[in-house]
Formats: structure tokens, sequence, C-alpha cells
């Protein structure tokens, strides 16, 4: 446990609170760990990884003895310590070469984790083609059914897009998007959710071979004119590409999970909009002030009172009953008003 | 007319921009993620990966570009922005949600009396120096009272009144007023935090009480003002459970026993089971004499050993 800091100076006290929870949160920063033995493939893997993920990358380069799936205790502590929230860990051993451990945090607390083999990896300078600017944002795409049904993708589909696209930003220069990450997997056979193996780590190793690779790809975008105001988009490869196969992972607790995806509460403007609910005739200014907007049906001109002269007046023999008796009734009316007038 | 032609060319020149698919592209443009459900085609998978795999990709980035160009723009010095809708996906925080700040007295009084709060500006505009001046601080306003060179002394004031030590004493003290002020907030919050926390402690110990008993505190006897735990239910395990699980289950007991025995051998070294106390046992056979004795007796012989016993 790191010791609480009392900030001496207001330099120290603005990087604390920098720090302190957010209702809307910044990037997620990743650290890039080694194992006790990476191999050439690793290396390269992470060097390349962390070139997409910068800035909000931190690299660990000296060798640490550690396994993220028997003892966390270190994630945790390097997760305080550099207010990071996602691990890397790449380790090659002889049971698992070329090992890759995605791990995610909530609190400094390993929330779930996941494990990769690289099967194959090729990497950004094979391909002689423009790359994308470092800390522009990538855009995303998932292809496969399994991102909804199988536990093990859905997993993967959250914590590949925590790793590079959880930000919540408001808007987006449209020309700033240079690059994209593409998750695709390979077809599966016979293998859906509702057979689907349970997230925890009790799987045989049997089980682990029957689920399919899966394939990143990173292409930069090139935006062609198309005649109308959406561009067309032409893919050329970027580079790095690598081929994935699943290993260990580990489920969220339910408690923390439940604690992490708690959401800020809304505000006032928001739950008055009807928060998604379609709200007829309401809104919502920026003041906070409610408006409405009511609709009347059309007025009758004809029953219309003008103004009232001696010559309008429907005679007492001209027109039907009705008219008459609205006669009447105005008489009276104009009466009581004589009376009140005079008294 | 004819304008074939045209059209001919416009289409050669421009490639189409609509993407078809079976499932309609799941499109989150808050985080910039397209997510394609519809299943692999195994062929153009199988005769060329690369290709195949590109050229998805590309039908759900112009699905995703499309998305994007409809939404609405705001102005900037980089071109325009587009302003994205909150993202659909649901992913966990990063840390907690930060908690509310105690209100301070002050905050509650104004909260009940209905007062706004005001922003107080750091500079204050002098009328003399023509300028904006600091409120407080390097040669602030505060300060104007000591630094001026001539002060309005009343006329039955003492003989050493000192006009600038005067107004520095105020101030002064208001300055010691409001760290007290602030103190005291400090402390108050933490002794209300610490009540809370005591109560939140009893509260939990008084409900694994009440479900430590078999009826789950059915019978208790209940207290005043005590609430009624919600969502406690008695759970049983079902009465058939996969041969892989019962065998767990009693494997675990069994190695719990395991243990209880092992840290009741570490407790007692050199005691037998829980029925014979050895060490006393041997005391006794041997009149006192050790196990070292008894054993020499033994091989001596039986008779002997037995005639010259106590009858």
């Amino acid at each position: 446990m790191l010791r609480t800091i009392k900030p001496k100076n207001a330099r120290a006290k603005r990087a604390l609170d920098a720090r302190e929870p957010k209702e809307v949160e910044d990037a997620r920063t990743a650290i890039f760990v080694r194992g006790t033995h990476t191999g050439e493939v690793v290396n390269n893997v992470m060097k390349e990884l962390m070139a997409l993920k910068r800035p909000d990358a931190i690299s660990f380069s000296k060798k640490n003895a550690i396994r993220p799936f028997e003892d966390s205790s270190s994630l945790d502590f390097w997760a305080q310590k550099n207010d990071a929230s996602m691990f890397l860990v790449g380790q090659s051993t002889k049971k698992r070469p070329a090992g890759l451990v995605l791990a995610r945090m909530f609190d400094s607390k390993v929330l779930d984790m996941c494990e990769f083999g690289v099967d194959k990896f090729v990497s950004m300078s094979e391909f002689k083609t423009p790359k994308s600017t470092p800390g522009h944002k990538p855009m995303m795409h998932f292809a496969s059914e399994l991102f909804d049904t199988h536990p093990r993708y859905i997993q993967l589909k959250s914590l590949l897009m925590d790793f590079f696209n959880a930000e919540v930003i408001d808007s987006i220069c449209l020309g700033g998007l240079e690059h994209i990450i593409s998750v695709s997997v390979a077809p599966s056979s016979g293998l859906n959710g509702a057979t689907g193996l349970s997230l925890g780590d009790g799987q045989s190793s049997e089980d682990l071979s029957k689920l399919p690779k899966v394939y990143v790809r990173t292409y930069t975008v090139r935006m062609l004119a198309s005649g109308t105001r959406v561009p067309r988009v032409e893919l050329s490869p970027m580079g790095p590409f690598l081929d994935l196969s699943l290993r260990r992972s580990q489920a969220a607790d339910p408690d923390l999970w439940r604690a992490a995806m708690k959401r800020p509460k809304m505000k006032k403007q928001d739950v008055e909009k009807g928060l998604g609910k379609k709200r007829k005739n309401l809104e919502v200014d920026e003041l906070g002030d409610l408006r409405g907007r009511v609709h009347i049906a059309k007025q009758d001109l004809d029953k219309l009172q003008t103004r009232k002269m001696k010559g309008l007046k429907a005679g007492p023999g001209e027109g039907d009953g009705e008219s008459t008796e609205e006669g009447d009734g105005e008489d009276e009316g104009s009466k009581r008003r004589k009376r009140r007038k005079s008294s | 007319m004819d304008v074939s032609n045209i059209l001919a060319s416009h289409a050669a020149k421009f490639q189409s921009i609509d993407v078809e698919k079976e499932t309609p592209l799941d499109v989150d443009t808050g985080f910039l993620t397209v997510t394609d459900l519809n299943p692999i085609d195994e062929d153009s998978y199988s005769t060329n990966l690369e290709e195949y795999l590109q050229s998805t990709a590309r039908d759900g980035i112009q699905a995703l570009i499309a998305s994007l160009y409809s939404l609405p723009t705001k102005p900037s010095p980089d071109g325009p922005l587009a302003v994205l809708p909150p993202p659909t996906t649901l992913l966990p925080r990063e840390k907690p949600l930060p908690k509310p700040k105690p209100p301070t007295k002050w905050e509650r009084f104004a909260s009940a009396k209905g007062i706004q709060k005001k922003v107080r500006e750091k500079k204050i505009w002098d009328e003399e120096k023509q300028e904006w001046v600091n409120r407080w601080g390097r040669d602030g306003k505060n300060k104007e009272k000591e630094d001026q060179w001539i002060t309005e002394v009343p006329a039955n004031a003492a003989v050493d009144f000192d006009p600038v030590k005067v107004a520095r004493d105020a101030r002064k003290s208001r300055v010691a007023q409001n760290e007290r002020q602030r103190l005291q907030n400090v402390a108050r919050t933490t002794a209300q935090s610490e009540r809370q926390d005591r109560n939140k402690e009893i509260d939990r110990t008084l409900a694994t009480t009440r479900l430590s008993t078999a009826s789950m505190g059915k019978f208790d006897k209940k207290l005043d003002g005590e609430k009624k735990l919600k969502g406690i239910k008695r759970k049983f395990e079902p009465t058939e459970i996969p041969i892989e699980r019962e065998k767990q289950s009693s494997l675990a007991i069994l190695s719990k026993l395991d243990g209880d025995v092992k840290r009741a051998k570490r407790e007692k070294p050199n005691g037998g089971d829980d029925v014979l106390n050895v060490r006393k046992a041997i005391r006794s056979a041997s009149r006192g004499r050790g196990a070292v004795a008894l054993g020499r007796a033994q091989t001596r012989g039986d008779g002997k050993g037995r005639r010259g016993g106590k009858r």
C-alpha cells in the first residue's frame, strides 16, 4: 500500500487532484510490462502496440518476475503508483510461448484479464505505407457474431475497446480519422453462446483450442470523393498484424463489476428531457427551464364576437330560433352591463 | 437530352458508398466503433484471408464514416468538428464514482436560506490607480489601510493609537477566523463519517447474527426500531448435483479435517490422541521412573517384574 501524500505545494496538489476519480474519465493509461522472459516476437508486438497506444502508455523496460493469474499484487501496486488502469504483460514460457496478458483494473484492483498467444506477427515496418499520427483516435471494427454471444469474445471486445478507445469525447475532427483497428474472428465450428464455456479459469486445454483465432489488423483510411457528402473509404494496411489465440482468462468478480459499471447521476436537464424516453411537446432549454408547446384546435372565426352594433343585431323576425335565443342572451348581458354602468 | 452517358461516367468515377449486409451493422458513434455480427463467409475466408479481412473492415468502416458524416457539426479553427452522441456501449469505469463533497456549515445555511453562490473575482478595479488590483495577496486591496501614508484618526483616540496596527490586527483576525471555521468544518465531517461508519458496522454485525440462526432470525426477539432485512433467502443445495462437484465438496471437507489434525499436532507435539495421554500413562506404569526404565524392566523378563510389583 502506498503512503498517502499530503501535498506541500500547489503543483503537487494539482497533480494529486488530477488522479482523483472523475465523473467523465480520461483515456486509460496502459503499462507495458515484460515478464521474466520475452522472446523477440513478444518484444516487437509490445513495442508496436505501444506505438498505437501512445501517449497513454508507460513502458516498463526491465524484466519482472510476474504471473498475473497467480498473484496480481504487483499489478495492483503499479496501477496505484502510476495511475494506470490497463496492463499488457508479455511473457514467453515453454508451456505458453509468446504470451500476452491484457489486464484491466478498477480502483487499482484487477477487474478482469485475458491471455493471448501470438501465432503470427507482421510488423509495421514490413508495410511501406503511410502510418497514422501518434495520439489520434482509432476507429474500431469488430467482425464476428461471437462478439455478441460468446462470453470470452464479449470480454475480448470490451477489453480491446477499453484499451484503445475508452475515452468519452464530445466531438471529433473528421479529418483526423486516420486509422482503424479491425478485430475479426475465424469461423467458429459449432461454437455459440448457448453451449459456450463459462468464463472461469476451469477450462481444459481442448476447450481452449476449440476457440477460434482472433485476427487483429490495422489499416489506414483514405477518403475518396464519392459525389455525395459521405466520402468513399479505401483501406491500406498499416501494421501491426496479429493472429492471436485465446488462452486463460479471468472473469470479473460480480461485486467489483457492479461497482465498476455504476454510472453518474444524470443531470437535471437530461432527466427533464426524459432520458431517451420521448416526451412530446416538451423541451428543456439551456437555462434548465422546461418549455412546452401547446396545440389548440382551429378557431372557428364565425363564432368570433366582434364589436356589437345596433345595425348588426339580428332582428326579432329574422333568423331561426337559435339565433333569437342567442340574441336574447346578448340582450340580457347588455342590460346587465348597462345596469352596472348606471349603478 | 440523353444523360445516360454522363450518369455512367459518373458511376464509373465514383464507386458505391452503400453497404448492404444481412444483419445491419451495429454502429456506436460515441466510441467510433462498429460491430459486424454477420457470420463469416467461409469460402472467401479460406481462399484469401487478408483480402477478406480488409474488405469486411472496409464495409464496416464505410458504415461508420457514413454515420459520422451525418452528425451535426460545429466549426473550429482546425476544420469542422462532428458532435458525437454519448456512447451506447457500456464499459466499466476506471475508478469509482467521485464522492460528493460534504457541505460546510455556511453551505448548509445558504441552501436552507436559498442564497446563491457568488464567485468573487480575484481582481478588483482600483479607482485611484485606474487599474485592476488583487483583492487579496500581493499588493492586495485588503491591505490598503495599512499601506496608505495618511490615515484619519478619531478625535477621542489614545495617545499611542496606531491606525496601521489596528487595520492589520483586524485583517489578521479575519484570516484566523476563516481558518478556525475551516478546521471546524473538517472536524465535523470526520466525526460524522466516523459515526456513520460505526452505525454501518453495527448494522452489519446485527444482520450477521440474525442470519446465524437456523431460522435466519425468524423467531428472534425484535428490538425497537429494528428494520426488516431484505433480500435474505435460505439457500439449499440441490439434491442432485454432478458427481464432480459432489466429489469436490467432499474432498474439501476432508482436506479441512486433515488441516484440523495437522493443526492439533502442531499445537500438542508430544500428546497422543485425545483418549489416552501417553505421557501420563508411561509415568504411572513406570511409577515415575520414565519410559527408559520401563523398557528395561520389560526386557528383563515378565515373571520377575510381576513378582516385584506391589500387591
